[in-house]
């Protein structure tokens, strides 16, 4: 797993607050636009570079100078990072990537059992201003970006500038927004967003049950399962591209097949549906005992589920899930998909045919809780 | 310390629930088949279902959730119900104003088989007084190509269409010229007797599909399908042959016709399907229409013994699914279409409000205008109720707005009628308004005594029964929904 | 399930040259209980098996169920079962209708509106 965060403890520098630059290994990048590069240090210092950041080096008599632990070696040129004073180091986005997701905001207003991304109630919105700073540096040539959370909803108009800017600025990539829906269920907003015509957006909204007494228990919010489905009518009235997203766990599995059922009757104009294997971070290890189901076990449902949206001829996607622990039946819709900076094999592993067809598993999966039934596929 | 509240910190306390608006018919003896507003089904106990309607269902009842999310009922937990039906509605109606789809021109009556439960006539070689004109057919092209909907099929039909090949011709030329915006699609409806490479060169240069009947068989088709040197079964099978030679195994397509004689071996006419390449079947009732009550076929027909028929039929489709062979029966699949989703698959008889006119209509070789095809079978046998114009005499508006039309589609109304009103199964099934006028006098007929209800409602227990008993079957047929 | 009054059975008419029996059987209902139309409504459904003649007098509903000559005795009885059971549905269709008639009527409303369908609430 790639380290996107971290702490510099060596670092020497009189900037003020945040700020954000290019990687660089080119010592002749001209003057004029020198301070918006962070230079990978090999021998030579040429001056005026925004930044001077070295993997060996503790120490070098240079102002703007900053020690990465080995961990961030895998920065490319053109990728773009974010240095505080503070010391707080974060990869912001990397050329070489398909995942490219920008953290929006870290407040939500679910508390999901599930959640990945811990929601906190600080005031974060400097990185929404940092975010439309950083659509001016990031590559038109981007194939894909997302934008998530927290729910980044919650900048409300802000964050339908943030989508026309996208659009403006980067029209060719397409973009995925996981959000909670909730926010659509404002027709005036959905509208507002139309009026934003961005060509390629898709809203990654999840829908845990049909039951909307479960959805509520699981997301931690009253009331979220009406709005979540208003708001997924409402985007696709104002022709808006919809995702409906399934973590499988414990809390959605008994509910799996009734709930592609209901998608299926009400929901039949939704674009793509995910159904994706748990990753045991944030929340998830806390509520360990509520969530956790072996994969292997809930097989036969998955499969149903499968049966029941393919049927429908409703686009659907297998994520997150090793081949070993699913039928055959769902290999059509399965997806090598945990982002190339999250996954991992184990030992068990080992022989396995079919590993370069694998998503393989979350780190957090690897080191806490997988499946007791991966075997190599010989 | 737990930031996480419990399930129970998430219902709603109230317990008081409304119900939605929703019909129920027996499907077993100790089960109750529901639907709704828009048909989507649940199926009940009688116990559950008088708990429901007397409001002393209990919450933490799984049959509880199942009904709130199916729309049966709504309560103080969610209030999206509404809309999602006002939606579902709509979107079932929407397929209305996409109105007929199919036009079938009967290019000649003239034909050299005598099938006995055949609306035409045997009629000579009067090529004149039996073939379709040009002048009859661009007119109908006109009319076709003023339907409402996107998707034409032009069906040429006869008689044999086939007798009359340069009229064929005609129309698919003229009609590819004339059409600007829709999408066409050009079948022959032939017994394939006069096949040759010639005209299935044409079929291909053309796109057109070719639909024929074999019912099954050697010496059933034979024996339902006389001709002149007793062959129409080899002339069929060297017909299929050839055409799929030419045109591809998906551009062929055959039907059956039911008779006395074919209801003791449906084994045997879906294994004729099977060994010539098909993968699917139409078991079809006999149509009361021309020969047939001349020559008092029909009278034979028993409900039951059709129902018999159909089942043996079934079960033996559904075993060659287990076995490994996809094979498909064409009436099921159209009610599963209809009993899962919002398509409506444009059958004809199986439409409410009725498909005369509306999803189908018929141009006769003598530029007559039927609301549909048994209109003009009813015709041949001398009552033209159905009769809607002539395209020679009348324009679009006049036809398809002629009280010959609306009346029957306004009366024969399923959602109207006596019994069907009430009736759980009314969103799967059909009015038949020509059907009912031919068999009982009036376009609604008295539905106890319609052995078209008493035909449909078998088969919708059947389906609903078979689906309840066996995980295969359900997901077999959930794959027939597409 | 209510109670119901009395079958009788009445009247074994042979017919003078085929010696065919055609039976006739009363019911009666409580008007009370049940509405006219809930038992005309179930009465239709037998249309092909017999006709119905109705007699009110006071809170009483009277029903000469007058079958088929086709049909036993056996036959008789077992539709008179059938008809006493199809009341019993009729009547929770009518409870179902007049519950939900509103809410139908606002559904189709709503289906045939030009308006947005999702409004805020």
């Amino acid at each position: 797993m790639l380290k996107l965060h971290g702490k510099i403890e060596h670092f020497q520098s009189d900037f003020k607050g945040h700020r954000l630059l290019y990687i660089t290994n080119n010592i002749n990048i001209p003057e004029v636009i020198r301070s918006k590069y962070a230079l990978l240090v090999e021998t030579e210092i040429p001056e005026g570079y925004g930044a001077y950041f070295s993997f060996n080096k503790k120490n070098l008599n240079v102002n703007n100078f900053y020690h990465l632990k080995s961990a961030f070696n895998y920065l490319l040129e053109g990728d773009i990072v974010r240095v505080d004073d503070r010391g707080n180091f974060a990869t912001l986005f990397r050329v070489n990537s398909t995942n490219n997701t920008i953290l929006l905001t870290t407040r939500c207003n679910h508390y999901c059992l599930m959640c990945s991304q811990p929601p906190t109630t600080e005031d974060d919105s400097w990185i929404f201003s940092e975010t439309m700073n950083l659509l001016e540096m990031i590559p038109d040539t981007t194939k894909v970006m997302g934008y998530s959370g927290g729910e980044p909803t919650l900048y409300g108009d802000d964050f339908v500038r943030l989508i026309k800017k996208t659009k403006d600025y980067l029209p060719n990539t397409v973009i995925d927004v996981l959000t909670n829906g909730r926010a659509f269920s404002d027709y005036s907003f959905s509208k507002k967003i139309e009026k934003a015509n961005h060509p390629n957006c898709t809203f990654g909204i999840p829908l845990y049950s049909y039951d909307p007494v479960n959805h509520d228990y699981i997301v931690q919010a009253r009331g979220a399962f009406d709005e979540t489905i208003k708001g997924i009518v409402n985007l696709k009235k104002c022709n808006q591209r919809v995702e409906i997203r399934i973590v499988i766990h414990k809390q959605t599995i008994n509910d799996l097949i009734e709930t592609c059922s209901y998608i299926a009757r009400n929901l039949l104009f939704v674009d793509h549906v995910a159904l994706m294997g748990l990753e045991i971070t944030g929340f998830t290890r806390a509520n360990l005992d509520k969530l956790w189901i072996d994969p292997y076990e809930y097989k036969d449902i998955l499969s149903k589920a499968v049966n029941i949206l393919n049927s429908y001829n409703i686009e659907t996607s297998v994520y997150n899930h090793q081949i070993c622990t699913v039928n055959n039946d769902v290999m059509e819709n399965y997806h090598q998909s945990i982002s190339d900076w999250k996954n991992e094999y184990v030992k068990e592993c080992e022989g396995c045919t079919k590993i370069n067809h694998c998503g393989g598993f979350f780190s957090s999966s690897k080191k806490y809780k997988y499946s007791k039934y991966i075997n190599a596929i010989t | 310390m737990s930031k996480f509240q419990t399930i129970e910190f998430y219902k709603e306390e109230k317990n008081n629930y409304n119900l939605l608006p929703f019909r129920f018919s027996n499907l077993s003896d100790d089960s109750i088949l529901l639907t709704n507003l828009v048909g989507e089904y649940f199926i009940s106990s009688r116990e559950t279902l008088e708990d429901l309607v007397k409001h002393k269902l209990k919450k933490n009842d799984l049959n509880y959730k199942l009904l709130r999310s199916k729309h049966f009922l709504y309560d103080e937990q969610t209030k999206v119900a509404k809309d999602l039906l006002s939606i579902k509605y709509k979107t079932k109606l929407n397929n209305l104003s996409q109105f007929t789809s199919l036009h079938m021109f009967v290019v000649s009556l003239r034909c050299e088989h005598s099938c006995p439960y055949c609306q035409v006539s045997r009629q000579s070689d009067d090529k004149h007084k039996y073939d379709m004109s040009r002048e009859v057919a661009s007119k109908s092209i006109d009319l076709a190509l003023n339907s409402p909907s996107k998707n034409i099929k032009i069906e040429m039909q006869g008689g044999e269409s086939l007798l009359n090949f340069e009229i064929i011709q005609f129309i698919v030329e003229e009609s590819k010229k004339r059409n600007t915006e829709k999408n066409l699609t050009f079948v022959i409806a032939t017994n394939l007797a006069l096949i040759n490479k010639e005209i299935l060169d044409y079929c291909h240069e053309h796109q057109i599909y070719i639909s024929t009947s074999l019912d099954g068989p050697k010496e059933i088709h034979n024996k339902n399908r006389p001709r002149p040197g007793r062959n129409s079964y080899e002339k069929t099978i060297e017909g299929i042959s050839l055409a799929r030679e030419v045109l591809g195994l998906d551009k062929v397509s055959a039907l059956m016709t039911t008779t006395q004689l074919s209801l003791n071996y449906p084994k045997e006419i879906i294994n004729e399907y099977v060994k010539n390449n098909f993968n699917e079947i139409f078991l079809r009732p006999l149509s009361p229409y021309g020969f047939a009550i001349k020559t008092k076929k029909f009278s034979e027909y028993d409900v039951e013994q059709w129902f018999d028929f159909y089942k043996q039929g079934m079960e033996y489709i559904i075993e060659l699914n287990r076995n490994g062979l996809p094979f498909k029966e064409f009436y099921t699949s159209i009610i599963l279409r209809k009993i899962f989703t919002f398509d409506d698959p444009g059958y004809v008889d199986l439409m409410s409000p009725a498909g005369i006119g509306i999803a189908a209509v018929i141009y006769n070789y003598d530029g007559d205008v039927y609301a549909s095809d048994e209109s003009r079978m009813l015709a041949e046998m001398g009552d033209k109720k159905f009769k809607i114009g002539n395209v020679i005499d009348n324009n679009y508006e006049e036809i398809f707005f002629s009280e010959e039309l609306l009346s029957p589609l306004e009366e024969s109304f399923a959602y109207s009628a006596p019994m069907c009103n009430d009736c759980a199964f009314e969103n799967y099934c059909g009015s038949d308004p020509v059907y009912h006028h031919a068999m009982h006098g009036d376009f609604v007929g008295r539905k106890p005594e319609s052995e078209f209800c008493k035909r449909n409602m078998n088969i919708f227990k059947y389906i609903f029964n078979q689906m309840q008993s066996d995980p295969f079957i359900e997901k077999l047929f959930m794959s027939w929904i597409k | 399930m209510l109670p119901m009054d009395h079958i009788d059975l009445m009247g074994l008419i042979d017919q003078a040259d085929k010696k065919t029996k055609l039976f006739i059987m009363q019911v009666s209902f409580d008007r009370n209980v049940y509405t006219l139309d809930c038992l005309k409504k179930s009465a239709y459904r037998f249309i092909d098996k017999f006709s119905i003649d109705f007699d009110m007098s006071g809170d009483q509903i009277n029903c000469q169920l007058n079958f088929d000559s086709k049909l036993t005795q056996k036959q008789c009885e077992f539709y008179v079962d059938q008809f006493k059971k199809e009341i019993l549905d009729q009547d929770l269709r009518e409870s179902i209708k007049r519950e939900t008639e509103p809410v139908r009527n606002l559904v189709l409303a709503q289906a045939f509106s030009k308006t947005n369908l999702i409004k805020d609430e």
